[in-house]
């Protein structure tokens, strides 16, 4: 049985959560290889889908055409998350759009007592023009903290609204807390589904023009007999330049399935007969293709 | 607490109403114009109180009932059954032992509650203490607090329970192994997900309901509250069926969890329930939760925090959303009662508190801060000053008195836990109460822990100032907690032309004074006219 990914999207009140949710609900499509996702946000008011996107609206759960749902946390997380993995059929995608006082932490927590889930990752959003101000709040600048600490993937919100030098000194100030851990920008939420969910199928993985026409590269290549401790360990050399990669492999041990989700790579047993594909998905700063072919053909088969 | 007529001889009661209260000869006057009254003298050696009010348990209680209580202290269940304290964890494990080779299905889930390790200090209990009760069926043991569970290994593996994932919520020894223990909300899904009983159910069946009103009625309550409740819609309706039964022994408030809905839509959820409000069910007001518990350390606290250094604790709701609800429901003319239980986050619902109040000026809102356990003397001025009540937590000076001065507060910050003394002192509307199922529902014992401030230890918290009289307590638990609920009018107190709704004590908690307070016998209560008695009650 196939472990459904779970995402957490963290952040403070007001830092982009919902528009980036939106974003990816309406790109989760047949053109990125189509997954049925599962969203449980916390403000239902603040959502704004397409209407021509909507099929079904009612009381606390919108459906989507694309096959995705989002239904509302309401007053318990707990009780919203039942529900949904008693859904029939399950989705292949579960996000949570965490309130803004959440610990990700602790939603994350769920997924290491559910067979049937896989923590993907937890994103956390970071409001470029206010995290001077959300950093030194008297109440939340704990909590704030402790949302950064959390993630394995920084997204930079509104760089549009803060000048240079403001952005400049804060990518150091989390590169200097989270030195694994990758950052990007975005800009009214919009970000490739495939960086932000992880690639898709486990065949056939795409390559989405998307990622090249936000500025991230991509490599992608077929890999023999990878033993999974020699490929995570290439893989931590290269953060946190790498956003994402995905591999279905074969090794001594047997088939198995490796997902990088920035600052988080996990694996686990691939029962079908492995494809070999492998993809990465990174910052410019990334080795380019050349530098990567020869990282990971080396010690292929090894 | 009437105080024009403090003590009185005789009462009559017509119609659900109390008649009058005063000598006989008093009483007699009445004859004229209503027609001859009955002398009954069942009571006649007894003391009749107000009956009591419960101003903040939940229906929960009447929920766990239908599993094994395991907890440090005796208990009461609904059908008058002394549930014993089991003193060591090997007789709690005993116990379920007993209880799993007296099931007739010994395959489904065996459910406990209760459990407080604070109590056992040598050692945790783990998965291998409750494989030995069995180990082809889930055994879940829920802490007292409930914000830990223990589990046995059928339960971790059926939820796939991997020495890799590192989540701090899962307790694990030093080789890494999990215990067993797991940590909030995360122990309750594992334990739902894999048991498929829903631990936290939305109470509203009417089994629950007549045992969350036994439990609360044998302990002298004739008006309970469950102070939080989504009431899905629709739900109102089973629990009115319910309550409004003339069989139903007390009067329900039930409390809409803010939340849940967007605040405006929260505002004409309320205005709807409130329509339908009948004389012993009330959707009278709204209950927003903002942070966590002391004990669990996810209270927020003000600096310097936790005494044994543990970070600070959870927001249940981001400050701002919270003023936001605080507006829509003063606007709209609904009351909130505010979860705080840390100092920070009594300050900081002060301060949304202010802010509606300054955009919707509302005399007599009548908010209240529940438990509020840290509270200064500064943060009553301001309560006062802002005609915000309080209900205090009182019971945990008993239950949680020595951990608050060992590990979570010191002893400094731990002497005004729960401070009745300074509330009133300050001139704030108190109520007190247990959480119940938190603690035990039983507002003697309440008054109890108000009066004498000691710890389950032996210990006296704080230095007299804090501690509040007979008197005041037995008011707290009567014309306080009815105040705290906009009740006032019609009880509390008896006196002519309120409900007749009655606590039967064995003795007078005024001659019996501080220290026995607690032991004091129920015989019964009235609630409306109708007699309810304890079986088996001597004085």
């Amino acid at each position: 049985m196939p472990q459904i990914p779970l995402t957490i999207i963290s952040g403070f009140l007001g830092t982009g959560k919902t528009s980036l949710l939106t974003h990816l609900l309406t790109q989760a499509g047949p053109e990125n290889g189509g997954r049925r996702i599962t969203a449980m946000v916390n403000d239902f008011g603040a959502l704004n889908i397409d209407a021509e996107l909507i099929a079904a609206k009612h009381g606390n759960q919108i459906s989507l055409a694309n096959g995705c749902v989002c239904c509302s946390i309401g007053d318990d997380l707990m009780r919203s998350f039942m529900e949904v993995m008693q859904q029939t059929p399950l989705p292949d995608h579960i996000i949570i759009e965490a309130s803004g006082v959440a610990e990700p932490s602790r939603i994350a927590g769920f997924a290491a007592v559910d067979r049937q889930l896989r923590l993907d990752s937890i994103v956390t959003l970071v409001d470029a023009s206010a995290h001077n101000v959300h950093s030194k709040d008297p109440y939340l600048a704990d909590n704030y903290a402790k949302q950064i600490e959390a993630a394995h993937l920084l997204l930079i919100s509104k760089p549009d609204l803060a000048d240079a030098a403001t952005l400049e000194n804060l990518e150091k100030e989390l590169a200097t807390q989270k030195p694994d851990v990758p950052m990007a920008q975005v800009t009214h939420g919009a970000l490739p589904i495939n960086l932000v969910l992880g690639l898709n199928g486990d065949h056939e993985i795409p390559q989405p023009q998307e990622i090249i026409d936000h500025g991230f590269v991509q490599w992608a290549g077929h890999l023999n007999d990878m033993p999974r401790a020699a490929l995570i360990a290439k893989l931590e050399k290269l953060r946190p330049h790498v956003l994402r990669a995905k591999g279905v492999l074969q090794d001594g041990e047997g088939g198995y399935v490796l997902h990088l989700a920035g600052g988080l790579i996990t694996t686990a047993p691939y029962a079908g007969e492995a494809s070999g594909h492998f993809v990465i998905i990174g910052k410019p700063q990334m080795p380019d293709a050349a530098a990567l072919e020869r990282i990971f053909r080396q010690n292929e088969a090894a | 607490m009437n105080p024009h007529l403090p003590h009185a001889t005789h009462i009559a009661v017509r119609d659900g109403h109390i008649l009058g209260v005063g000598t006989a000869d008093d009483i007699d006057g009445w004859q004229e114009a209503w027609g001859p009254l009955t002398l009954n003298t069942d009571f006649a050696e007894r003391s009749l109180l107000p009956g009591f009010i419960e101003g903040h348990s939940h229906m929960m209680e009447g929920m766990f009932w239908d599993y094994h209580y395991v907890g440090y202290y005796d208990r009461e269940g609904p059908d008058g059954t002394v549930w014993p304290g089991l003193k060591s964890i090997d007789e709690v494990v005993g116990k379920l032992k007993e209880i799993q080779a007296a099931r007739k299905d010994k395959d489904t889930p065996l459910i406990a509650w209760g459990f407080d390790p604070i109590y056992f200090t040598d050692r945790r209990m783990n998965a291998a203490d409750l494989d030995s009760v069995a180990t082809n069926c889930s055994v879940i043991v829920l802490h007292a607090s409930l914000h830990i569970l223990n589990a046995n290994n059928f339960v971790m593996e059926a939820a796939d329970v991997k020495s890799s994932d590192n989540s701090e919520f899962i307790r694990r020894d030093e080789s890494g192994q999990a215990t067993g223990e797991f940590l909030g909300q995360l122990g309750y899904y594992m334990a739902m997900r894999t048991t498929g009983i829903n631990l936290l159910a939305i109470a509203s069946s009417p089994e629950t309901l007549v045992n969350f009103a036994n439990v609360a009625r044998q302990t002298g309550v004739t008006t309970a509250t469950d102070l939080v409740n989504p009431i899905p819609a629709g739900s109102e309706h089973a629990m009115r069926e319910a309550v409004d039964a003339e069989d139903f022994p007390m009067r329900l408030v039930v409390a809409f969890q803010g939340n849940t809905m967007e605040p405006t839509e929260g505002v004409a959820r309320m205005q709807e329930l409130q329509a339908s409000n009948s004389d012993k069910l009330r959707f009278s007001l709204v209950k927003m939760v903002a942070d966590g518990s002391i004990q669990g350390f996810s209270a927020r606290l003000k600096w310097p925090h936790y005494y044994n250094g543990a970070p600070n604790g959870l927001w249940y709701i981001e400050p701002e959303r919270l003023g936001d609800y605080l507006k829509a429901f003063t606007e709209a003319g609904i009351q909130v009662h505010v979860h705080t239980n840390g100092d920070e986050c009594t300050e900081v619902a002060l301060d949304k508190i202010e802010e509606a109040l300054r955009a919707h000026p509302w005399p007599d809102h009548r908010h209240t801060l529940q438990h509020c356990q840290m509270a200064t003397r500064a943060h009553f001025k301001r309560m006062k000053a802002l005609g915000v009540g309080v209900n205090l937590f009182s019971n945990h000076l008993y239950y949680w008195g020595d951990a608050h001065i060992n590990i979570t507060m010191g002893p400094e910050r731990a002497a005004r836990l729960d401070d009745a003394g300074g509330a009133l002192a300050e001139g704030v509307p108190l109520a007190i109460h247990s959480d119940a199922p938190v603690t035990a529902l039983a507002p003697l014992f309440t008054a109890w822990c108000a009066v004498n401030r000691l710890s389950s230890g032996g210990v006296t918290l704080g230095n007299g100032t804090q501690n509040i009289s007979v008197k005041e307590a037995l008011y707290a638990i009567t014309m306080g907690a009815a105040y705290s609920l906009k009740m006032e009018n019609e009880i509390g107190s008896l006196e002519a032309g309120k409900r007749a709704d009655i606590a039967i004590l064995a003795e007078d908690p005024i001659d019996v004074g501080a220290e026995g307070l607690k032991d004091i016998s129920v015989i019964g209560t009235m609630v409306g006219g109708h007699v309810h008695l304890n079986q088996g009650r001597e004085g």
